[in-house]
């Protein structure tokens, strides 16, 4: 299964970077040729401004997954600092880091991300010209989404950290004098990367969806840039008439959700045989 | 047994949702919108939605009628100084207008003079929250000369002195107790509101008899209407935002048409059109909706002549409006639509011309640079943007086409999005926006456009921001032109200032002009009398015309 | 008494959390596009414009936001939740029918869903490794990979385009009352009860073979008592009680868990009216109803943990 859901990445990876040189250019507008039928110049067709569909599928992936990658590993970053430093500290330290940690994971995930999202930039005095860019667009999602995911990536280090720390080799490396952050960083960390690496690449799939969600709403990736999410919006209102429009994104976010679900399942079973199984937010 | 219960329960189960067209009595029609008004009294806060309902039930003193001529709904005759039923006076004008003898309101009482001198004073109030006060403040006294007759002294002379549309009677012995208790409470107390089914509130061929808030109106015969007796003796109005639910209920029969001045949007409506053609027209009609770029003059890019020129020589707007809306949103040139009576043809036009674009930006000094992006001698990147209502499928799309069309002329667009109250209560409003802002003025048949180029009409901090002169536009001989048509009564040189102000317009350009937008009725093969009106006067203020065949 | 000081201690924190929410979210409304001052005072009818002049000293943009913010909640402690642009009304009275319809939703979605969930689970249970326990585990993991609004787009483009047999969204336009409602109820039921069932059903499955393994079942067992007995009576009791927790946490999502689906399927209920109140810059909607799904999902956790307290003797008897 979980070659299974490797290999579908891999396919999905290949086709996005092989894109730019078979398929037109996913802001290439044709007006003349808008909803067209699939056809040899245009795989699966185009959409409401007669730009192909498959060239904008394979470019919003390829933003989706970027997103998704950089989020997991942001959140996963702040996830690890604040659940190493609660569990090895313990104490004051460990009440207030688990309370905050607490209090966000009792927050509403999509109610907040809007207001997040819904914020203007201007106003925290980014340049307006900067605001165009790809780069501009996906971090700001990057940063909006690992905000509030990074909270079971802490719990789960933290009660990493807590059995590790009572281990032999920690408790010798304390009497011999190491400080704590080198303590945390060559001894801690390194044994409890596996459940951090399961729990990250099992969020991934949940980033997408999230993402796409964002952007189906029109806060996340906003267009011309494609997005599976922002694809979806415009097929609300075509629906009717040109339902294709509504499947293919869809059906990618969920090809590609299950292959990074598939993936975490395996390493899960690989690296942690006995362990529980692993939250995946709704 | 089983196999005979199963057999049944898939025959029911095929059988039930084979729905046919609504097999409802011929006398009752279900209208579909996409809004639901927020209140019904005629006078407070301006809402098409309102409108639209109220058209049914309620009707102004005059209106435009569907080839755009006042027409008297209530009246008996258009006062004019031809027929001397109005009379200049210094630089006012004294209007007299006679009450048709069968108008009355839904429980008998006549409508009076004593009516419009009511609606007239709740209008003049500060706190009263009329939406349209100008006309209201413009009437400095009214002499009633009879029950039905009156006279209106306005307190300047304009060419459309008779056109009183904005003035909508309101029912003096049901509204004038809870006016006067408290005139700043009174768009809380009216009885539009508190007391919808009311019959004593309507003088139309119809009177409200059923709300259901959010949801749906039911309107019914009024008894007392002294007009031509309408087809229908029900309407139903539906409110459905959803555009996907609308036209899912049109199939199924929950709604018989879909109107245009609430409707679906233009290409979803034709996509429909080409699906089930066979049971629905589409009609649309040119409204005087003018969607254009409104440009900010301020900016130094911008306030070059020849790049605003070069701006709009670079859009295909002949293919944009053919591909995007079916040929049926006319190309704009100025701000006058093309059935307005004084539109002019032979005015400067702009028509898709990028190699003279591209000639004349290289004159204003915006280089081809590398990037494929144009800049200017100091390196600055000719570099736009463009802010336009949020939520409107069709103006982002149309973004995206302008901004892919003058990409390649080299000019880089960024499009932003505002929630509509943010973009019209702040941006445009106090001139915020950076370059272009992309919206429609919607106006009134021969509308002057004192507001929007006037050079006395830029708002400002210092008078509050009032006026609609967004682009910042100063041309004495501007100014002149719409004083000069104000007050012109003689049509023939009206005619020839309008086409003087169109040209100067054409020339100038303090907007690009892009299109007018068209209005888009599902109806039924069978309703016929309907006709799109094209303008703030909805289809329904000749609803008695409307009949199944 | 540990019960209720603990209770005591829960609840103390989730004020504290709600109370910084409203600072942070606050503070966020003031980076909405617009100005949010003028937004928020200039809808309502109410206001002369001496009034409006009033508030505007007072909340003005001049005033650190902190100080906007303590003011802004002394107004809401007075049970002043301000007025809705967007709806032209008191906000309480915007929110009221929202919070019903969506109460509405998620009530009968949750039904449906574990009314379908917890047979299949449990059947899954009793025959590990069948063609049924592979079926339910590959509902499970596709129900986690579908993004909920395909999900609904896709019962659209199925019921209610091509087959017409459903109405395509929308709740308000049902005149015909109790009928009519139910008929838009089903496909966005449908949507959330898909996207469920495979998460219930698992959780399901996995707490009753949890329960297996124990003991008491295998002595239930040896006494000869009836294998449905066993099962019913013992079992699916023990296992009931994870369930419960889950089911205690649905709850807290009661306002926020929808919002796609509502938005979708324009179902005009809590969710769709944050979403609405956000783009629509109503900061008064926006602020209360965002606060009042927090104030529920803490809520939720709340009840999660008190159910788990409650129904697990094991548990009490620890503390």
């Amino acid at each position: 299964m979980t070659r299974c859901g490797a290999a579908i990445l891999i396919v999905l990876l290949l086709a996005a970077g092989l894109a730019p040189l078979i398929l037109p250019p996913p802001d290439a507008l044709d007006l003349a040729a808008r909803f067209a039928a699939p056809s040899p110049e245009h795989l699966l067709g185009t959409d409401e401004l007669g730009r192909d569909l498959a060239a904008r599928l394979l470019h919003g992936g390829r933003i989706s997954l970027t997103v998704a990658v950089a989020t997991a590993v942001l959140a996963a970053l702040i996830g690890t600092a604040i659940g190493m430093v609660a569990g090895y500290h313990g104490g004051v330290a460990d009440a207030l880091l688990m309370r905050l940690t607490d209090g966000v994971m009792a927050l509403p995930l999509l109610p907040l991300l809007i207001v997040l999202a819904a914020a203007d930039p201007v106003k925290l005095g980014v340049p307006a010209a900067a605001m165009d860019s790809e780069g501009f667009a996906i971090g700001r999602l990057v940063v909006i989404i690992a905000c509030v995911g990074w909270t079971t990536v802490a719990r789960l280090v933290r009660a990493s950290t807590l059995s590790v720390r009572a281990r032999d080799y920690v408790r010798a490396a304390v009497a011999m004098g190491a400080s704590p952050g080198r303590i945390m960083l060559c001894h801690i960390l390194p044994n409890i990367a596996s459940p951090v690496v399961v729990a990250t690449t099992l969020s991934v799939g949940n980033i997408i969806l999230i993402e796409s969600a964002l952007s189906f709403l029109g806060l996340g990736i906003r267009p011309p840039l494609a997005s599976w999410g922002n694809m979806l919006t415009g097929a609300m209102d075509v629906v009717w008439s040109t339902p294709a429009l509504a499947v293919w994104p869809g059906a990618a976010i969920f090809l590609t959700v299950t292959a990074f679900n598939l993936l975490g399942d395996g390493l899960q079973r690989a690296l942690n045989p006995r362990g529980d199984w692993a939250e995946t937010a709704h | 047994m089983r196999r005979l219960l199963a057999a049944l329960l898939l025959t029911v189960l095929f059988a039930a949702p084979a729905r046919a067209p609504a097999a409802a009595a011929r006398d009752e029609l279900v209208i579909g919108i996409t809004q639901f008004p927020a209140t019904f009294n005629p006078a407070i806060e301006s809402m098409l939605a309102k409108t639209y309902v109220l058209a049914f039930a309620q009707r102004p003193i005059t209106a435009y009628d569907a080839s755009w001529q006042l027409a008297c709904l209530l009246c008996e005759t258009l006062p004019s100084l031809e027929n001397g039923l109005a009379k200049v006076e210094g630089k006012g004008i004294a209007v007299t207008y006679t009450l048709r003898p069968d108008a009355r309101w839904g429980d008998g009482v006549p409508v009076t003079s004593d009516d419009v001198v009511f609606s007239w004073s709740v209008g003049r109030h500060p706190q009263s929250g009329v939406a349209s006060a100008e006309l209201f403040r413009r009437i400095t006294r009214i002499e009633v000369k009879d029950s039905r007759t009156f006279t209106l002294h306005i307190d300047r002379l304009t060419f459309d002195y008779n056109a009183i549309n904005d003035l909508r009677v309101l029912p003096a012995h049901l509204e004038r107790r809870r006016f006067e208790a408290a005139p700043a409470e009174y768009r809380n107390r009216t009885a539009y509101d508190q007391d919808t089914t009311n019959p004593g509130l309507y003088n139309g061929p119809y009177r409200i008899a059923q709300v259901v808030q959010g949801s749906s109106v039911v309107l019914d015969l009024n008894p007392y209407w002294g007009g031509a007796k309408p087809a229908f003796t029900r309407i139903v109005i539906k409110a459905i935002e959803n555009t996907a639910s609308l036209e899912a209920n049109l199939l199924s029969g929950g709604i018989d048409m879909i109107a245009g001045e609430l409707g679906l949007p233009l290409d979803q409506s034709l996509a429909f059109a080409r699906r089930h053609g066979d049971r629905f027209t589409v009609v649309t009609k040119p409204s005087l909706t003018y969607e254009h770029l409104d440009l900010n003059l301020g900016s130094p890019i911008l306030a070059d002549l020849r790049v605003r020129r070069a701006l709009l020589l670079a859009l295909d707007r002949d293919t944009m409006t053919r591909q995007l809306f079916d040929g049926r949103q006319p190309v704009a040139h100025s701000m006058v639509p093309p059935l307005d009576w004084v539109h002019a043809d032979d005015i400067r036009q702009y028509p898709y011309d990028p190699a003279q674009a591209a000639a004349l930006l290289d004159e204003a000094g915006w280089k081809m640079g590398d990037g494929g992006v144009r800049a200017d001698a100091k390196g600055g990147r000719l570099a736009l943007e463009l802010v336009t209502t949020a939520g409107n499928r069709s103006r982002e799309l149309v973004a995206q086409v302008l901004q892919a069309q003058w990409r390649k002329l080299g000019i880089e667009l960024r499009i932003k999005t505002e929630p509509p109250r943010v973009l019209f209560g702040e941006t445009v409003t106090k001139r915020k926006f950076v370059h272009m802002a992309m919206f429609a003025w919607y106006s009134a048949p021969e509308n002057v456009p004192h507001s929007t180029l006037h050079s006395d009409a830029i708002p400002t901090a210092a008078n509050g921001w009032s006026g609609q002169n967004y682009t910042g536009y100063v041309n004495p001989r501007m100014d002149r032109l719409i004083e000069a048509i104000e007050t012109e009564l003689d049509r023939a040189r009206r005619q020839a200032l309008w086409h003087q102000l169109q040209a100067l317009y054409a020339e100038d350009l303090p907007a690009l002009p892009l299109y007018f937008k068209a209005d888009a009725f599902i109806l039924p093969k069978g309703l016929k009398g309907l006709e799109p009106t094209g303008h703030q006067d909805p289809s329904p203020y000749w609803v008695e015309t409307w009949r199944w065949e | 008494m540990g019960m209720i000081s603990a209770g005591a201690a829960r609840l103390l924190q989730s004020l504290a959390v709600l109370l910084v929410m409203s600072f942070v979210v606050y503070g966020l409304m003031g980076l909405m596009p617009g100005d949010p001052i003028d937004l928020m005072i200039a809808g309502d009818p109410h206001l002369t414009a001496a009034d409006a002049v009033r508030l505007k000293l007072l909340y003005g943009l001049d005033r650190p936001w902190t100080e906007r913010w303590l003011r802004w909640l002394l107004q809401v402690l007075h049970g002043e939740l301000g007025y809705s642009r967007l709806y032209a009304r008191p906000v309480l009275a915007a929110m009221l029918p929202a919070m019903l319809n969506t109460a509405t939703l998620m009530a009968a979605s949750l039904v449906v869903t574990l009314a379908v969930a917890l047979p299949l689970g449990i059947a899954a249970s009793l025959r590990p490794g069948s063609l049924l326990d592979g079926a339910v585990n590959l509902l499970a993991f596709a129900s986690v990979s579908l993004p909920v609004f395909w999900l609904g787009l896709m019962l659209i483009v199925v019921f209610a385009v091509t087959l017409a047999w459903l109405p395509a969204g929308g709740m308000a336009e049902a005149t015909a009352g109790g009928a009519g409602v139910l008929a838009h109820l089903v496909l966005p039921v449908g949507a959330l009860a898909l996207a469920g069932i495979g998460q219930y059903a698992r959780h399901m499955r996995a707490a009753m073979m949890a329960e297996a393994g124990h003991d008491y079942i295998r002595t239930a067992k040896a006494k000869g008592c009836s294998p449905w007995r066993v099962v019913l009576g013992h079992q699916l009791r023990n296992a009931l009680i994870p369930i419960t927790t889950i089911v205690a946490l649905e709850v807290g999502g009661l306002f926020s868990g929808a919002l796609i689906t509502e938005t979708v399927f324009a179902w005009p209920g809590m969710g769709r009216l944050i979403y609405d109140s956000v783009m629509g810059n109503d900061f008064n909607l926006a602020l209360s109803g965002l606060l009042l799904a927090t104030a529920v999902t803490l809520l939720g956790s709340i009840l999660a943990d008190l159910a788990y307290w409650r129904l697990d003797p094991r548990v009490r008897r620890r503390s």
